[in-house]
């Protein structure tokens, strides 16, 4: 039996600040070469176990660690952060913080450079580092026009650096589209094969890591470890929904066919997926049932634009010639890469950029004459960091701010506030300070602040971005409840394609800075040219 | 970003940028010593010219300097001398020792040709110095600025901060702008509608959110630089310290004789062999010229005298 390269044993942490530890009876073994996935709800605990590993834990977090971790054999708290960087290398969850130097070329060469390594050895390291994450090409860029995905690769390779021997990617896609996300996917794939190394993922999207093979999956809740099993028994089990977890849609989709899950094996694999025969015969018959219709939607138009095309000073187009209209209630959808030009149209849209041609409706008037503020009664653009539009300490404070701005009366504030917090579930709350509440909840007192001018138009810019399936769902219900009982109208920003099926009527897809398509999402989805 | 900004992020093509960044770093505070050194405008016309050339020779984007230059000198400078007009008109013969009287209005109001001498020559040295600047700024990437700083003999976690501040600025501005357009569609006014009190009052709302979000980058930066090594030798190396080539020796060794005659000049006419006035100007014969205590000149001064 081979020797285990990081091993917990009877392992227990408590974070200084906290009352209760984070981390209880952790018992594992991870063995030199391995995939594993550590998955689990937020607030489970799993980032917490990984900078046990790196070494962040005890060394940049005060705390009270019980029993033992030892990585390659020396005990981590008897160790230094210095040493165990060494062996462990860490890709953290936002690749633009992450990312210290102001090239790429520097980037990689931060660990390098810390090791006093001359500067003549550095550059045949970085060239071999940037061409293994496939960022040769751009070792004299700068980060402030690199995407999500290549600032990942980035780190990637700037860890790398150290020659370790463990990666750690703490949640990994969670800033990424589903595109960039299989790519990151398949490269951890490539250096888990071709380097040996060990290999740690920590996530919460499940479908998403399974796209290539992982060894083992741990399963984290409430600061335990529930289950530590082949990904293949995890998807039979129950597991994942009691742990807030999102199971793979193919699954969810199976059982609604009514499909037993004993007994297909690769089940964790949609490519390599074993169907039995009978599986087989259920679900061709689930998939040419009748499906029930899509209700028509025969509103008025609430916005529409009309060959509308946009360019930044001395840019080429972001948008051209772009035609849609949305009608009083709908759901939409607005996807395409970064860069196609979504955020483009709804910045038009809310009258923060004018267009260079064509005609912007809302409610059948020209917006071209109001002012940002008078677009602003009308659209409720809700950001995605929360954190990043709140100003007041008070939540009331916070959802009547545009009201006193536009001196309305204090009882008509107090009554339009409190209308909004009920909308918005958070009438208990109001006197609450904002720090005090989690990022689901900050995000309703943003949509609160927007319902207090009383738009009919919200435009949600990711609003689930980094969020775990029980908070998605939460801020979903949510946003479906302002759609169907007060008739709003909704537009998502997003690249979860999650979101976009179980969610919205329509999708409207930029590329380019072109409209390519306008339909129901499963047959944008299905529709392989675009 | 380059022509928005005057700050570099890439290197630029021209025989200047691709200078080390010690020599530049070296070449800029030989060049900062050499203008405090001396008030005689016969070198520092010299120096102005030479960083002129250097600036002219980046072939900058010449809007944001322009702009800069009229903000800061052009303003600063007239509105500064009027007042050094009515306040001390007698600064001239402080400085040069002699005396021109061109015109006499009643009591302390008189303009001697001294004054205008004196204005002319803070003038210069403070061009050339903004030139030095300017020229220095445009040259160098902030990690060359970085590194320059560590080898001058900085310790490196300082130079650090400097290229982490350069690193978030433009982080910085778009959020600022975000929060900015979002506050806007709330109603916040900071259009030119507004008043510019009620503008500035609004700014300072959108500050809250700029403040926290940053603050909250902070903690993970900290975390990306220990988890690669950050701080675990004395010293460290600097990827962005490329090799030297023959230009980086003779702009060395240029600035070198450059550091030296400015050492020169000061030992030789400020201290052997001092000119009697601290600024020479081309109509004073040295055997008229008064000598004021610069001291005896500051305005409180005469309370102690008594």
């Amino acid at each position: 039996m081979k020797e285990p390269i990081i091993s917990f044993k009877d392992f227990g942490f408590k974070y200084k600040a906290q009352k209760n530890p984070t981390l209880y009876d952790i018992n594992l073994d991870i063995y030199p070469g391995e995939k594993i996935l550590i998955l689990g709800a937020s607030g489970s605990g799993k980032s917490t176990l990984c900078n046990c590993i790196n070494g962040l834990i005890p060394f940049s977090y005060d705390g009270t660690i019980t029993g033992s971790c030892t990585v390659n054999g020396a005990e981590t708290k008897k160790s230094s952060i210095f040493k165990l960087s060494g062996s462990v290398g860490t890709v953290l969850q936002d690749s633009d913080a992450q990312f210290v130097g102001l090239s790429v070329g520097e980037d990689i060469a931060f660990a390098l450079e810390n090791e006093m390594m001359p500067r003549k050895d550095m550059i045949p390291v970085i060239d071999r580092n940037a061409s293994m994450v496939g960022m040769q090409d751009f070792i004299g860029h700068v980060p402030f026009n690199l995407s999500g995905g290549q600032k990942q690769k980035v780190a990637i390779a700037g860890v790398f650096g150290n020659d370790v021997e463990i990666l750690i990617f703490d949640e990994p896609l969670a800033a990424l589209d589903p595109q960039m996300g299989m790519t990151a996917v398949d490269l951890i794939d490539n250096i888990s094969r071709e380097s040996g190394k060990t290999i740690i993922i920590v996530e919460h999207r499940l479908e998403d890591v399974l796209y290539r093979p992982v060894d083992r999956v741990i399963l984290m809740a409430e600061g335990r470890i529930v289950a530590d099993m082949k990904p293949d028994d995890l998807l039979r089990s129950t597991l994942l929904s009691e742990c807030g977890i999102r199971e793979p849609l193919y699954i969810t989709a199976m059982k609604y066919a009514g499909c037993s899950l004993e007994g297909n094996r690769n089940l964790c694999d949609l490519s390599s997926l074993e169907l039995s025969a009978e599986n087989r015969e259920k679900l061709r018959t689930f998939f040419t049932e009748e499906r029930e219709s899509i209700r028509e939607n025969n509103n008025d138009p609430v916005v529409s634009f009309k060959d509308v095309s946009f360019s930044y000073e001395g840019g080429k187009k972001v948008l051209s010639d772009v035609s849609f209209d949305i009608k009083r209630g709908e759901r939409i959808a607005i996807i395409g890469r970064n860069g196609a030009g979504k955020s483009t149209a709804a910045k038009l849209l809310c009258g923060i950029i004018r267009p260079d041609s064509g005609t912007i409706e809302l409610d059948g008037r020209d917006i071209s004459s109001l002012s940002v503020k008078e677009i602003g009664e009308k659209v409720g653009y809700v950001m995605q960091d929360p954190n990043q539009m709140i100003v007041k300490d008070i939540i009331k404070d916070e959802v009547g701010m545009a009201l006193d701005i536009r001196g309305r009366s204090e009882e008509e504030k107090t009554e339009i506030v409190n209308n909004a917090l009920r909308t918005c579930g958070l009438y208990k709350m109001r006197n609450w300070p904002v720090d005090s509440i989690s990022y689901g909840q900050k995000k309703r007192v943003t949509v609160a602040s927007m319902m207090a001018l009383e738009p009919d138009v919200f435009i949600l810019d990711e609003p689930t971005a980094g969020q775990d399936f029980r908070s998605y769902t939460d801020i979903m219900n949510f946003v479906n409840t302002l759609n169907r009982e007060y008739g709003k109208t909704i537009l998502f920003i997003t690249h979860d394609m999650h979101l976009a099926i179980e969610n919205t009527d329509r999708a409207i897809v930029f590329s380019d800075g072109k409209l390519i398509a306008s339909d129901r999402v499963f047959s944008v989805l299905s529709d392989k040219t675009s | 970003m380059n022509n928005r900004l005057v700050i570099n992020y890439t290197p630029g093509p021209t025989m200047l940028h691709r200078l080390t960044g010690f020599t530049k770093v070296f070449l800029f505070i030989a060049m900062t010593v050499a203008i405090i050194a001396t008030y005689d405008i016969r070198i520092l016309i010299p120096l102005f010219l030479i960083n002129l050339a250097e600036m002219i020779s980046m072939k900058p984007n010449y809007k944001p300097i322009v702009i800069m230059f009229a903000i800061t000198f052009v303003t600063v400078t007239l509105l500064g001398n009027v007042m050094l007009f009515l306040v001390s008109p007698d600064v001239g013969f402080n400085n040069i020792g002699v005396t021109n009287m061109l015109w006499q209005g009643s009591g302390r109001l008189y303009l001697t040709k001294e004054f205008l001498w004196y204005c002319l020559v803070i003038f210069v040295k403070r061009t050339a110095s903004f030139a030095s600047v300017m020229a220095f700024a445009l040259a160098t990437t902030p990690s060359e600025f970085a590194s320059g700083l560590n080898k001058v003999g900085l310790p490196y976690k300082v130079c650090t901060i400097v290229s982490l501040a350069y690193r978030t600025i433009p982080d910085i501005a778009n959020d600022f702008i975000n929060i900015r357009n979002s506050m806007m569609m709330r109603g916040v006014e900071l259009s030119k509608k507004a008043s510019l009190w009620k503008r500035l009052k609004n700014t300072v709302l959108i500050l809250v959110p700029l403040i926290f979000t940053a603050f909250g980058k902070v903690g993970n930066i900290a975390n990306a630089m220990d988890l690669r090594g950050y701080g675990k030798h004395r010293k460290r190396t600097w990827y962005a310290e490329h090799e030297t080539s023959k230009w980086d020796t003779i702009i060395r060794i240029l600035a070198v004789i450059l550091l030296a005659a400015a050492v020169y000049y000061i030992i030789r006419y400020r201290i052997i062999d001092p000119w009697p006035a601290r600024i020479w100007c081309p109509w004073a014969d040295p055997n008229e010229i008064v000598s004021v205590n610069q001291i005896d000149t500051v305005f409180f001064m005469k309370w102690f005298k008594k």
